[in-house]
């Protein structure tokens, strides 16, 4: 398998895109950063490793990207994001050029996070060798320790009563600082206008306090109920370390154990929310 | 110390609908404390809110030498704006101000001056037009160019029509071509190009333009060539302000506060700012 | 300056002290992600080697919302209920690299208008740095005019001479105040032993000039030396939330019900689109690029030419924890060899 400078040599050398989103180092050891090449001569900053923990296709829905031919490094993880966007016609297959990593797993962060163990996320994955590219690239990676520990704490929280996990939410979004570093980052927070930032009339009080911060976070979990591809970056950047992924993931498992779908795994199958379907079991549809 | 946050209580006296969507409001100082200690010069302006929707930035429409009331103009557009259209005659507004600086009305006296508007943009200059003929005596000609896109867009129509009947000074109302109606009687076309068509000397004489963008950038070149000095071409600037205090770090163009800096700017001044507003 | 000595009991029993005399005790919290209020001294502990919380102490004295007054409105009328922000604050074990923000943004709150929140708060406040030994690649405070055993925003300053003992620094009369207030805590020291300990600490390895940066800044407004950062930068602000430094705002309306509510200041940030946009639509800094021209030039140009501080103490958090790994610290060194 070719290694990812050559390949995307070879992207630009056959015009198969106008740019490239992929990784590059960033300016401390053990750590990378997105980076856009646009011309041969850039293409010697890609790097490949299991630092790359960005989701690039987040940048795909960009305004100054759409309709552009992009090429993308893209984890099955990350690739799971692009499927959605097609499925939620936000791309098109077309425009994007996958070069997919096969992948053994990245690290769970850089500052602040322990980064000499194995991202949850890669603990559960289904798609280490991804389902949906043009090209593949291998990421030589090490084995890295690990558990799943937030898989417990999604079950702690289900044996809960509503009351404790009230409180249990209480306590974390208290944290929150309203930055939505959350929605930025995330590859499926496109909206053009998100409600967070509708003022007539005003959904959510854009204050830091109780009150605000529990609108804006239930709000955005059920926005991506069924959406959510699990790629965890709106956790990882939280600078208020708020553990999303437990709400995230609890609606993925619902979405699952309810509907049968998982998100990001078929471009053509009809979206969850997006699909009205006479068979649904909630009644109030029909 | 004081609470710079905490605006004086206003009751609106009058409403008076400009065009379909712009308003102007009537306002009077709740207290007579308040209004005693207010004062202000023509250009500067304030914040106004509605309590439980926000606070919102205009310029003070009316002239420091009508004290009775305070006046702004508003054009409904956003959270605010719509509120504050809800509002009627007998309603308590906020008001905090005045801020930012000011238009060198001392130093014109003894000058011509020209007064370029359009649209809205006439608020702020009215402000300064009613303050000049307040003191008539005190300036020499007084030349008003105002335009809007349509007849019905014109505000504060009332004065102009009686700016127009005074023989003391000149006033010309444009619409844009296609904006007039049957029985306009004004001129038609851009404001550039009426101003042009008038061609106020720039010997010994002032001009305040506010407006559009557009307006504005087609009208300095022809200003230049009437031979008015950059110094003496005076407008303002807006950009999304909060405080009004230089503190909330919005307003800014380069390194200076649109909100503490202006939002008066000569056209020597706006030359040396970077393209960020 | 005068100097001290005091033992790690000395200063839980110093703690001890001004709670009892009403001070409320903010520290860095468990795991280091923010300054917390203290509940049990006990738990108090000083690691000059930690590095910096994730989220500055800015918010001890500019909280990330804060009411700044309350309305009552009935029928046509309205009721404003002025409010003052009360308590004493003990902010303890702040490196220089916090304690030294309070000194800068002190100025903005405080030119021309002056802001009673930020000042009230301040001045009830008691703050107690910590000299630092932590060095990591994104600390750069020797550039920013700082250094890890700066002295510049502390009342009084510890450094730490053994795990049991600290020398203290005295640099404000409000420190003064405090060792006489309490005479038994502190021994006379050996101002040598604590210079000993501040010699040995160096200074992180980033070292540019922060003049030449202004320099480049100030000719250099149109330039497509932003781009590369606009194409990968996702606005998130975080860089602006954790910065001890950033000082911006918004004013909202909150209701509680129709006839009360109050109006707060809350944190925003240069990074948001919503920002700056006007209500016609037009945004000056439109796109990503320049949103983040105006953050560097604001921290680096803008508030020196104003209020001759750099709005920045080199903490590093922003670029620590930049989801996108964007590092300011290594964008103004290289914009300080461009000039």
């Amino acid at each position: 398998m070719a290694d990812i400078i050559s390949i995307a040599k070879s992207i630009f050398e056959n015009q198969k895109a106008e740019m490239i989103i992929g990784y590059a180092k960033a300016t401390k050891e053990g750590r990378t950063r997105p980076v856009v090449v646009r011309t041969l001569d850039e293409v010697k900053e890609l790097v490949l490793n299991s630092f790359c923990l960005n989701n690039l296709s987040t940048y795909l829905t960009r305004k100054e990207n759409k309709g552009k031919r992009v090429a993308i490094v893209a984890k099955g993880c990350d690739i799971k994001a692009i499927v959605q966007l097609i499925a939620e016609n936000q791309i098109r297959r077309e425009n994007v050029y996958v070069v997919g990593v096969k992948c053994s797993g990245v690290r769970r962060g850089f500052e602040g996070h322990d980064s000499t163990k194995i991202a949850e996320k890669c603990i559960t994955c289904n798609v280490k060798t991804p389902h949906l590219f043009d090209e593949l690239v291998e990421m030589k990676g090490e084995e890295l320790p690990g558990t799943d520990e937030k898989a417990e704490s999604i079950v702690k929280l289900e044996q809960m009563t509503a009351n404790e996990r009230f409180a249990y939410w209480e306590e974390q979004f208290e944290r929150c600082i309203k930055c939505y570093a959350c929605r930025q980052i995330c590859p499926l927070c496109y909206c053009e206008r998100c409600i967070a930032d509708k003022s007539m009339p005003r959904w959510i009080e854009t204050s830091p306090t109780k009150r605000g911060n529990f609108a804006w976070n239930i709000v955005r979990a059920f926005h991506l109920s069924g959406r959510c591809i699990g790629c965890n970056e709106c956790e990882r950047v939280c600078p208020a370390g708020i553990p999303l992924s437990l709400i995230n993931r609890k609606m993925a498992k619902v979405a699952k154990s309810e509907f049968g779908y998982e998100s990001g795994m078929d471009p053509n199958a009809p979206t969850l929310i997006g699909t009205y379907d006479v068979k649904d079991k909630e009644d109030f549809i029909r | 110390m004081e609470n710079i946050y905490k605006p004086y209580l206003m009751e609106i006296k009058e409403i008076i609908d400009e065009t379909p969507d712009t308003r102007t409001l009537r306002l009077q100082f709740k207290s007579e404390e308040d209004k005693k200690r207010f004062s202000f010069k023509a250009g500067q302006f304030a914040e106004y809110s509605v309590f439980g929707e926000g606070e919102c930035t205009f310029c003070i429409a009316s002239p420091p030498t009508r004290m009775d009331f305070i006046e702004c103009s508003f054009k409904q557009v956003g959270k605010v704006t719509n509120a504050l259209r809800r509002l009627n005659v007998g309603d308590t507004v906020g008001f905090r101000g005045p801020y930012g600086n000011w238009f060198p009305v001392e130093e014109m006296r003894g000058k011509n001056i020209v007064f370029i508007a359009g649209g809205i943009g006439l608020a702020p200059v009215r402000s300064v037009i009613l303050n000049v003929l307040d003191r008539r005596k005190e300036f020499r000609d007084i030349t008003i160019i105002y335009g809007a896109r349509t007849v019905s867009d014109l505000v504060y129509k009332r004065e102009l029509e009686e700016w127009q009947s005074r023989n003391d000074i000149r006033t010309v109302v444009t619409v844009d071509p296609g904006g007039e109606t049957p029985d306009w009687k004004g001129e038609i076309g851009f404001v550039p190009t009426i101003v042009e068509r008038i061609s106020p000397k720039g010997e010994n004489a002032v001009s305040i333009i506010c407006g559009p963008p557009i307006m504005i950038k087609f009208t300095l070149p022809i200003m230049m060539k009437l031979g008015f000095k950059e110094d003496n071409i005076i407008t303002t600037l807006e950009n999304r302000m909060k405080c009004g205090l230089g503190k909330c770090g919005r307003c800014n163009i380069g390194n200076i506060y649109v909100c503490k800096d202006g939002p008066v700017f000569s056209y020597s001044q706006l030359k040396g700012l970077p393209q960020e507003y | 300056m005068e100097e001290y000595v005091i033992s790690l009991e000395g200063i839980k029993g110093l703690l001890e002290n001004l709670t009892r005399e009403g001070f409320n005790i903010y520290a860095p919290s468990k795991n280091n992600d923010r300054f917390v209020k203290v509940k049990d001294i006990d738990e108090v502990a000083l690691f000059p080697d930690r590095r910096p919380t994730d989220i500055s102490a800015k918010e001890c004295l500019f909280p990330k919302c804060e009411p700044v007054f309350y309305y009552k409105r009935e029928k046509n009328n309205v009721e404003i209920v002025d409010i003052d922000p009360n308590g004493n604050k003990v902010l303890f074990g702040l490196k220089p690299c916090d304690a030294a923000s309070f000194t800068i943004i002190h100025k903005v709150f405080n030119w021309d208008y002056k802001d009673k929140f930020y000042n009230k708060r301040f001045d009830n406040s008691l703050i107690i740095g910590l000299a630092c030994t932590y060095l990591d690649d994104y600390c750069f405070c020797t550039s920013v005019g700082l250094s890890p055993v700066s002295t510049v925003g502390s009342d009084i300053l510890l450094v730490r001479l053994s795990d049991v003992s600290f020398g203290v620094i005295v640099i404000t009369d409000k420190g003064g105040q405090l060792v006489k207030r309490y005479p038994q805590l502190f021994e006379k020291g050996e101002p040598t032993k604590s210079k000993q300990v501040l010699d040995s600490i160096g200074g992180p390895a980033r070292k540019f000039d922060h003049k030449k940066v202004k320099e480049w800044l100030d000719n250099n407004f149109e330039t497509d030396f932003f781009n590369s950062i606009g194409d990968i930068c996702v606005g998130c602000g975080q860089c602006t939330f954790v910065c001890p430094t950033c000082h911006c705002f918004d004013i909202v309306d909150e209701d509680y019900l129709y006839s009360e509510g109050r109006r707060m200041k809350n944190w925003d940030g240069c990074q948001f689109y919503l920002f700056t946009l006007h209500a016609s639509g037009h945004n000056p800094r439109d796109t990503q690029y320049k949103r983040y021209r105006q953050r560097v030039n604001h921290k680096f140009k803008y508030y020196v030419d104003r209020f001759q501080e750099v709005l920045c103490t080199g903490c590093g958090r922003c670029s620590r924890g930049c989801p996108v790994s964007i590092d300011i610290g290594d964008i103004v060194s290289r914009i300080s060899k461009l000039s």
